[in-house]
């Protein structure tokens, strides 16, 4: 479910914030579903059961799942994080017009790489590559 | 929780440790690094109560080791040397290690050795190095222990068999609450498992800390400056260590991303990057710091 990037120089239960964070906005872990056993997703991935611990609770600081005694840690209301999602692309759309301006880029252009790209996305991106 | 308090132990004229003191606790993986003859083994036949310390105590929740039955029950000890008797097989050392630990799971000995690909009735002495070491490992689980120290375990066992050990270790920590110590030279096979990690260096404890903790409290950062300001000019910066390349500087400096990100901003720099550092690169600027030679550390 989870794969680490052994590379990635970040903690690793950052890592797995973020992974975890990933599969609940594309909708892998849905609103109320049980997430893995901190037991079983430290065997799984050969590593601390403490570091899952910690992914847990940080996830649990921040809203996004919650435990229950006894039962586990299950998927909280999902429109926080998404809206954390939404923001966070808003943000990013920001610092790239930013940077297509300070390149010339003319606005028009845009729009029409925009609209390109939703279309090509939209028709099935899932099977080829782009050239 | 063990408790070792200005342990100090001598060979002859040789200091093997000096006063060293750390607090290891219930549930986490203790991880212990330092060069060749730091005194990493010296460290483990102390807490495990095989030498005597010259000086200081070593305690597990309150009771001393040495000569102590009872608490000697409450840890396996996997030496980098692993003892089997003459002509023994893992069938043997499963008899003796029950007589010896009253929790010893013969059901997990047995389904372990098979897992391992290992036979109970082959003879000991006609294993290879990383089939012992396999051995020593399904001794040290199945004796239920509360504590497990392993000096350099990984070491000669093959890379599935390392993931599949950590994942035993994994199971058992979230299962029963084992502790392992984990003495290691390869820092690298260390940093996906610690919670906690001793530096040892010629027989003293160098940094005791949080894996996390050390990990996010320093970083490594590269920026170019704008034209007019030097080096001079980043005094606000905790830095450990500046090098610089032209416009270029490489440094090392303490502090949360955020805090280090904030400061490098209001130098409004022409260029940055910041990344974490691994922990080799934590271990080589902790101990410049120190004064050692760091080459001794780079493997």
């Amino acid at each position: 479910m989870i794969l680490l990037d052994y590379k990635d120089r970040r903690p690793i239960y950052e890592q797995i914030v973020e992974k975890l964070k990933d599969l609940m906005i594309c909708g892998v872990l849905e609103q109320d579903s049980q997430l893995p056993s901190v037991r079983s997703l430290a065997t799984d991935l050969s590593i601390n059961p403490n570091t899952i611990q910690r992914a847990y609770m940080e996830l649990e600081r921040r809203g996004f799942i919650y435990s229950v005694k006894g039962r586990g840690s299950f998927v909280a209301d999902t429109s926080t994080i998404r809206a954390l999602k939404t923001s966070e692309l808003k943000n990013k759309l920001g610092d790239w017009v930013e940077e297509a301006k300070r390149a010339g880029i003319k606005e028009d252009k845009a729009h029409s790489w925009l609209a390109e790209e939703w279309i090509y996305e939209e028709n099935g991106s899932g099977g080829g590559v782009k050239e | 929780m063990i408790k070792a308090e200005n342990l100090t132990k001598q060979f002859d004229n040789i200091m093997a440790l000096d006063h060293v003191s750390a607090e290891i606790k219930d549930g986490n993986v203790f991880g212990l690094i330092g060069t060749n003859g730091a005194g990493k083994s010296t460290f483990l036949r102390l807490l495990s109560g095989i030498l005597k310390p010259d000086e200081g105590t070593v305690t597990i929740d309150g009771e001393s080791v040495f000569e102590n039955e009872n608490v000697k029950k409450r840890f396996f000890y996997i030496s980098d040397d692993q003892y089997y008797f003459n002509n023994a097989t893992p069938q043997d050392m499963m008899e003796f290690y029950s007589k010896v630990y009253p929790e010893f799971d013969r059901k997990r000995f047995e389904s372990l050795i098979g897992n391992f690909g290992l036979e109970m009735r082959r003879k000991v002495h006609t294993f290879s190095k990383g089939m012992k070491k396999q051995l020593s490992v399904a001794c040290g689980i199945s004796a239920n222990t509360d504590y497990l120290f392993c000096d350099e375990t990984f070491d000669g066992l093959d890379p599935v068999m390392r993931q599949a050990v950590k994942s035993i270790f994994a199971n058992d920590m979230a299962e029963r609450n084992l502790t392992p110590i984990i003495a290691s030279h390869n820092l690298r096979e260390l940093e996906d498992i610690c919670d906690h990690v001793g530096l040892l260096h010629r027989g003293g404890i160098l940094l005791s800390k949080d894996l996390d903790d050390l990990k996010l409290n320093i970083h490594k950062v590269q920026c170019v400056l704008k034209d007019g300001m030097t080096e001079a000019d980043l005094v606000s910066l905790d830095r450990i260590k500046t090098e610089t390349r032209g416009k270029l500087y490489t440094m090392t400096v303490r502090g949360t991303r955020e805090e280090v990100v904030g400061m490098i901003e209001s130098f409004q720099p022409v260029f940055y990057e910041i990344i974490p550092l691994s922990l080799e690169e934590i271990f080589i600027s902790e101990t410049e710091v120190a004064g050692y030679d760091i080459k001794k550390l780079i493997f």
